[in-house]
C-alpha cells in the first residue's frame, strides 16, 4: 500500500496548495537538484533567484521570498546550498521557511553533512526522503524516527548489500510508530542494551566592543536525547539548577504541567532521536564569556599598508580547554593583500571575497596564537573607515557553559537499569569582537 | 547536472526496456525503469516510453509496479484500493489514502464531488491517528474547492480544538488557520477556545505561534484590549525596554533583519537605554553598506524627536566623516527634524556650512536647500551657498533641486534681500529664458508673477510656519487598526500587495501544466508561435470555434476611433494579471501579428499606462480595445467595445487578445 500516495505525482494539474517543486542551488549557481511534487515548473524560474542574489551582493543578503510573475520563491541558505521552494498559493511564509530547514536538518542527519557532495552521492535516498516529507505539497513524516523507519540511512554495509541484490532502502514494512496511544513513541520497542544519552548544547551569542566589554552575549542552549530503552519507559529528568533556563520550549512527549509545579522534565520518550527542549539564558544571568581577544588593527591615513595584530586567550572556562577555534574577518574592500604569520594554526586571505581565516585549533594558556603583519591596501584609495569585525568560532567540551547541570534522572515503568550518560558541549554561535 | 544525458539516455533506457534478457532479470529490469523515473524526475520528456512503462507493469516485482506507477496513468484501477485504504488498519495506509481521494478527484477534473466520498472524509476526521485528521483537512479542502472549502462547524471546530497538542507542528499550524474560519457562538465559547490555545503563542515552531497569534487577532476581533495582549511590541513597547541589547545587529545578519532591528531598537528607547542604544546606531552608521548606515542615520533622526539634543549631537559629530551618503541622510533627517522640534533649528544650522560641497544626490540637495530657505536667517553664509547653486544650475540634473533651489531664494530674499536680489534675478531669468524643463519653468513664472505683486503679497503667500509639531506630514507610520490588517496577518500578501497575489493565483488556470514534457519559458513559446504564424495573409485564430477571422488592414484614423470610442458602450471588460513594466514595443507586435493595430500608446513607465487598439473580423465588426495598467503591481484593465453586437465574436477576440497579451506579459522585464 505504500505506493497509494506516489502516483499523484504522475498527475497533470494545477497546484493546490503549500510546496510546488523545490531546487537546490550551490553557490556558483548550479542547480544541482530538482524534486517537483505537482507538474514540473521550469529551471528558468530561478533566474528571478538569481537575479535577486546578483542584487544582494552577499549571500545572506538574497531576500527570503521573492516575487515572480507566476511563482514566490521562498528560499533559505543553508551550508553553502541555497534551498529554493516554489510556491503558486497564498502560504504561512514561516511555515514553508521552517519546513525547508527540516529538510536540510534531516539530510544532515541522514548523511552526517548537509553538503553538495553528499546529497548527490545518496542521490536516491534524497529524493526518496522527499517523497516522504511531503505528500501532495503537504508535510508528511518528518520526524527523524519515524523516517529511519520507513528509509534507512545508507552505511557502507548497506550500499554494498543494495548494489548486490538490487534492493533499495524503502523499508519493506509499514511505519509502526503510529499505532501506538502515545503519537510520538511506537510500540513494542526492544533493545538488548538498553541506553538514555542526553548531550546538552550550548551556543554563546555575544558582541563584544573595542575595548573588550560585552555589549550583548545571550546562551542559546539545546538539550538533544538519544533513547534506547524498551517498551514504555516514563523518565524524568531533572536539574541542579532549573531557574536558570529562560524561555524553554518542549517537546510534545514533556508534561508541562510537572515542569511549572516542580521544575521537572517528565515524560515518555520517543523512540531514537529527539530535541527534548531548547532554551534562552540571559539578562537576568550573566554570561561569561570562555575567550579574550587583543586586537589592534590600523590603517595609516595616506598610506598603503596597514597593521594587523590579533591574539586570542581563554577566560573563565572553569579548566575546560578551548578547542576547535577559527577566526574569520570580512576585509574592508580596499585590502590586496595581506602578510602575516600566525604562531600557531595556518590563515588563508581570499584577495576576491577579502575574507581572512584563521584556523587556530587547540588554545594552550601557557603559549597564546597569535597571527601578525602587514595589510596591503589599494593605493590612492581612501582609509577604510570602520575596522572589521571578527568572528570566532570555538568548542569547549565538558562545560556548559551557563553552568546548568543535570542532576540525576529517573525511570519508571520498566524494571532493567538502562544506562545513562550526559555530555556538556559549549560552542560560539554568532559570537563577534568589534575592533 | 550529470543526470541530463537528453535523447540518447532515452534511446538507451528503451533499448534496455525491450531487451528480452533485461526484461528476464527482475534485479536489471528495475534498474531500468528505476533510471526512466529519474530522467523524469529531471525534468525530462520520458512520454515515449508509456508502452514499455506499462509492460514494465505488469511484472511482479511490487517496488518495480511502484516505480511504474509514478508514469502512467491509472486512475480506473485506483478508485476501489483508495476506498480499502481508507478503511485500512494501518494510519499510515490511511493518511495516504486519504490525500490520495483528493488527488484523483483532481485528476478526474469537473466531475461532481462525490457525496458519499466526503461524508467518508468527514468521518475520518474523528480517526485516531493525528495526521490522518490533518489530511483529511486538506483533502476536503481541494475537493470542495468550489464550495468554499472544509465546513468547519461547533463540533468540529472543538474536535480539532481538542486534538491540538496530539499533532506535529505542521498539523498544528495548518488547523489553526482552518479554525480561522469558526466563529464561536458566545463570549464564555470564544475565552475558552482561547484559554485553550493559549500555549501554542509559546511554541517552539515559529509557524505555529505565527499561526496561533493569527487565530487570537481574528478571534478576539471585538476585544481590543485581547488583541492588545498578544501584541505587547505594539501596544507596550516599554516591556521590551530591558531587552534592547536582543536588537542590536550582529555582523553577521542578512540586511533586512538589520533595518528591522533597527526599527524595534527605535520604538524601545527609553531614559535608561537611550545611550546605549545612540552608541550602538552610531556604529552602524558607518557600515559599508550604504543602505544600512543611512537606515541608522534615519533611526537616529527619529529618536531625536523624543532625545533631541543628544541625537543632533551625534548626527552633527557623523558630518564631519565627509561622506557623501552620510551627509546626504543626516541632512534630511535635519530637514525633518526641524519640521518636528523647531528648539533644535539652532544646533542645524550651525552644522550646515560645508555640507554643500559633499552632497550630490537630488534627495541630498533638496534638503540642503530647504534648510537654507527656510532658515537661512541663521545660517550666515547661506545667500552664497544657494549663490553656488545659482552658478551651477545650468549643469544641475535633477529638476526637484532646482525647483526646490527657486523656493529657497525667493524665500531667502525676502529675510536678506541685499544678499539674493542680484543671483535671484539671475536664478529668474535662467528659469524663465534657458530653462527646457517646463514645470521648472512654470514655477519661475510663477515666482516671477507673484513677486511683481509686492513684497507684502510675497511673505503672505510664502512665509507658512517653519514647523509644526502637531502635524505628523512627515511621519508615513500611519497606525492601522489591528482588524485591518488581521487577515492578512502570517500571510504573504503584506510583502507583495494583496491585490498582486490574488492576481497571480487566478492565472493558474490558463497556465499550461506539462508533466513530463520539457518546459521551456512559456513566454517565449507563446511569442515565437505567433510570429510565425503571423505571415499568413489572413490568421485564423480559434481553430476550434473559427468563428473570428480578423482582416490585416483597418483604415481608421485616430479622430474617426475617437468618434466611435466614444459613442459606444463598454461591451467587455477583464482584468489580466500583470507583472512588472510595461515593453509597449513587444505589445504592439505581438497585437500586430494577430492583425490588433495600435492606435495610440503611452511611452514605457509611465503611470498610469493606457493604449488604445483597432481590430476588424471578415463580417465589418469593429473592436475597439482600451488597455489600462494603473500601477505597478496592479492589473492591466482590458475594456472592449463592439461596433455590432455579437456576443460570440467578442469572446473569440477576448481570447486572441489575452493569448497575445499573455504571451508578451510573462516575460522578464
Amino acid at each position: 500500500m505504500l505506493w497509494l500516495h506516489l502516483y499523484g505525482n504522475a498527475l497533470k494539474g494545477v497546484a493546490e496548495k503549500m510546496i510546488h517543486s523545490l531546487f537546490l542551488i550551490n553557490c556558483s549557481g548550479d542547480i544541482f537538484l530538482e524534486k517537483h511534487w505537482k507538474s514540473v515548473v521550469s529551471q528558468s524560474v530561478c533566474d528571478y533567484f538569481f537575479e535577486a542574489q546578483e542584487k544582494a551582493i552577499d549571500v545572506e543578503n538574497v531576500p527570503p521570498v521573492i516575487p515572480t510573475p507566476h511563482h514566490y520563491l521562498i528560499s533559505i541558505y543553508r551550508d553553502k546550498i541555497f534551498f529554493v521552494s516554489v510556491i503558486q498559493t497564498e502560504v504561512p511564509p514561516l511555515f514553508v521557511i521552517e519546513f525547508l530547514h527540516r529538510v536540510a536538518d534531516t539530510f544532515q542527519d541522514y548523511f552526517g553533512e548537509c553538503s553538495e557532495t553528499a546529497i548527490k552521492d545518496n542521490v536516491v535516498i534524497v529524493y526518496e526522503l522527499l517523497e516522504e516529507m511531503l505528500d501532495n505539497g503537504f508535510p508528511l513524516a518528518t520526524e527523524s524516527n519515524i523516517l529511519k523507519e520507513l528509509i534507512k540511512p545508507p552505511t557502507i554495509l548497506r550500499s554494498v548489500v543494495n548494489s548486490i541484490t538490487g534492493s533499495s532502502n524503502v523499508g519493506d514494512t509499514l511505519p509502526t510508530g503510529q499505532l501506538s496511544n502515545i503519537p510520538w513513541r511506537r510500540a513494542g520497542v526492544k533493545y538488548t542494551n538498553n541506553e538514555a544519552y542526553f548531550d546538552v548544547i550550548e551556543e554563546i551569542d555575544a558582541i563584544i566592543d573595542k575595548s573588550g566589554s560585552t555589549v550583548f552575549a545571550e546562551i542559546q542552549g539545546v538539550i538533544d536525547s538519544c533513547i534506547k530503552l524498551s517498551g514504555m519507559p516514563d523518565l524524568s529528568l531533572s536539574f541542579m539548577n532549573p531557574r536558570l533556563l529562560d524561555d524553554v520550549s518542549f517537546h510534545p512527549c514533556i508534561r508541562f504541567k510537572r515542569w511549572e509545579s516542580e521544575r521537572v522534565l517528565s515524560f515518555i520518550p520517543p523512540d531514537g532521536n529527539f530535541r527534548l527542549i531548547s532554551y534562552r539564558v540571559s539578562s537576568q544571568n550573566l554570561v561569561a564569556i570562555p575567550v579574550y581577544v587583543k586586537h589592534l588593527i590600523s590603517f595609516k591615513e595616506n598610506s598603503s599598508s596597514g597593521r594587523f595584530d590579533v591574539t586570542i586567550g581563554p577566560k573563565q572556562n572553569m579548566g575546560k580547554t578551548v578547542e576547535g577555534v577559527v577566526m574569520t574577518v570580512h576585509m574592508p574592500k580596499a585590502v590586496l593583500n595581506m602578510n602575516l604569520t600566525a604562531t600557531q594554526g595556518g590563515y588563508t586571505f581570499d584577495p576576491v571575497t577579502k575574507v581572512l581565516t584563521w584556523d587556530v585549533g587547540k588554545i594552550t594558556p601557557q603559549k597564546l596564537p597569535n597571527l601578525k603583519g602587514i595589510v596591503n591596501l589599494q593605493s590612492g584609495a581612501p582609509k577604510p573607515e570602520e575596522n572589521p569585525s571578527l568572528n570566532i568560532q570555538f568548542k569547549i567540551q565538558q562545560l556548559a557553559i551557563s553552568g546548568l547541570k543535570v542532576n540525576r534522572l529517573d525511570m519508571y515503568g520498566e524494571k532493567y537499569k538502562p544506562f545513562k550518560g550526559v555530555k556538556y558541549i559549549t560552542k560560539a554561535g554568532k559570537f563577534q569582537v568589534r575592533t | 547536472m550529470p543526470y541530463l544525458g537528453g535523447e540518447e539516455a532515452l534511446r538507451d533506457v528503451r533499448r534496455a526496456l525491450n531487451n528480452p534478457h533485461v526484461q528476464a532479470d527482475p534485479l536489471r529490469y528495475r534498474a531500468a525503469v528505476l533510471r526512466v523515473i529519474r530522467l523524469m524526475t529531471q525534468g525530462a520528456d520520458v512520454s515515449g516510453l508509456f508502452a514499455e512503462m506499462v509492460k514494465a507493469g505488469a511484472a511482479a516485482d511490487v517496488v518495480q509496479k511502484k516505480l511504474v506507477q509514478l508514469m502512467p496513468g491509472i486512475q480506473e484501477y485506483v478508485q476501489q484500493p483508495l476506498l480499502s485504504g481508507l478503511r485500512d488498519r494501518a494510519s499510515y495506509v490511511r493518511r495516504i489514502a486519504v490525500l490520495g481521494c483528493a488527488k484523483v478527484h483532481r485528476l478526474q477534473g469537473d466531475t461532481e464531488v462525490d457525496g458519499a466520498l466526503v461524508n467518508e472524509l468527514y468521518s475520518l476526521l474523528r480517526d485516531q491517528d493525528p495526521i490522518v485528521v490533518v489530511n483529511c483537512l486538506r483533502a476536503l479542502e481541494e475537493i470542495l474547492k468550489k464550495e468554499g472549502g472544509v465546513v468547519i462547524n461547533k463540533p468540529i471546530a472543538h474536535h480539532l480544538l481538542n486534538r491540538m497538542a496530539d499533532l506535529d507542528q505542521w498539523g498544528q499550524s495548518e488547523v489553526l488557520a482552518f479554525l480561522l474560519r469558526y466563529r464561536p457562538r458566545s463570549e464564555e465559547e470564544l475565552f475558552n477556545i482561547l484559554n485553550l490555545l493559549d500555549g501554542y503563542l509559546k511554541s517552539s515552531s515559529p509557524s505555529v505561534v505565527m499561526a496561533a497569534t493569527k487565530l487570537f487577532l481574528v478571534l478576539a476581533r471585538e476585544y481590543p484590549h485581547v488583541q492588545a495582549d498578544v501584541l505587547i511590541l505594539r501596544s507596550l513597547p516599554g516591556h521590551f525596554s530591558s531587552h534592547y541589547k536582543k536588537f542590536f545587529c550582529s555582523y553577521s545578519e542578512p540586511h533586512y533583519i538589520k533595518c528591522q532591528k533597527m526599527e524595534v531598537l527605535c520604538e524601545l528607547v527609553n531614559d535608561e537605554n537611550v545611550h546605549q542604544v545612540l552608541e550602538e546606531l552610531k556604529g552602524y552608521c558607518t557600515d559599508i553598506s550604504v543602505e544600512l548606515a543611512q537606515g541608522a542615520i534615519s533611526a537616529i533622526g527619529s529618536i531625536a524627536r523624543t532625545y533631541t539634543e543628544q541625537c543632533v549631537g551625534i548626527l552633527t559629530e557623523l558630518l564631519g566623516l565627509q561622506q557623501e551618503h552620510i551627509t546626504s541622510a543626516v541632512v534630511q533627517s535635519f530637514r525633518d527634524l526641524v519640521w518636528l522640534c523647531p528648539q533644535c533649528t539652532d544646533a542645524v544650522c550651525q552644522a550646515l556650512p560645508g555640507c554643500e560641497d559633499i552632497i550630490q544626490d537630488s534627495e541630498g540637495k533638496q534638503a540642503l536647500i530647504w534648510l537654507l530657505g527656510a532658515h537661512g536667517e541663521k545660517v550666515p553664509n547661506a545667500p552664497y551657498v544657494l549663490e553656488d547653486f545659482v552658478e551651477s544650475v545650468k549643469s544641475e540634473v535633477f529638476p526637484a533641486v532646482k525647483m526646490e533651489l527657486l523656493t529657497a531664494l525667493v524665500r531667502l530674499f525676502l529675510t536678506r534681500p541685499a544678499e539674493c536680489q542680484d543671483m535671484l534675478g539671475r536664478l529668474l531669468y535662467h528659469c524663465i529664458e534657458e530653462e527646457k524643463d517646463m514645470s521648472v519653468r512654470d514655477r519661475g513664472l510663477f515666482y516671477y508673477r507673484l513677486l511683481q505683486s509686492g513684497v507684502e503679497e510675497v511673505k503672505r503667500v510664502l512665509c507658512s510656519p517653519k514647523s509644526d509639531p502637531s502635524l505628523g506630514l512627515l511621519e508615513d507610520r500611519t497606525e492601522q487598526p489591528v482588524n485591518a490588517w488581521a487577515a492578512e496577518f502570517n500571510t504573504l500578501a503584506p510583502i507583495y500587495g494583496k491585490a498582486r497575489w490574488a492576481l497571480v493565483t487566478a492565472q493558474q488556470p490558463v497556465e499550461p501544466c506539462y508533466a513530463f514534457s520539457p518546459c521551456t519559458d512559456s513566454g517565449n513559446r507563446g511569442t515565437e508561435s505567433l510570429v510565425s504564424e503571423g505571415s499568413k495573409e489572413v490568421l485564423k485564430v480559434h481553430p476550434d470555434t473559427g468563428s473570428l477571422t480578423l482582416i490585416p488592414d483597418v483604415a481608421l484614423t485616430a479622430e474617426q476611433f475617437e468618434k466611435t470610442w466614444l459613442s459606444l458602450d463598454v461591451s467587455c471588460q477583464q482584468c489580466l494579471p500583470w507583472g512588472g513594466t510595461v515593453h509597449p514595443d513587444t505589445i504592439q507586435t505581438a497585437l500586430h501579428v494577430v492583425h490588433i493595430h495600435t492606435i495610440a500608446m503611452s511611452k514605457a513607465g509611465v503611470q498610469p499606462w493606457k493604449a488604445y487598439f483597432i481590430a476588424q473580423d471578415d463580417s465589418g465588426c469593429l473592436f475597439l480595445t482600451e488597455l489600462l495598467l494603473e500601477a505597478e503591481g496592479s492589473g492591466m484593465q482590458v475594456a472592449v467595445k463592439q461596433s455590432e453586437a455579437k456576443p460570440e465574436a467578442l469572446q473569440a477576440f477576448m481570447s486572441v487578445f489575452r493569448t497575445a497579451v499573455g504571451a508578451v506579459a510573462g516575460l522578464k522585464s
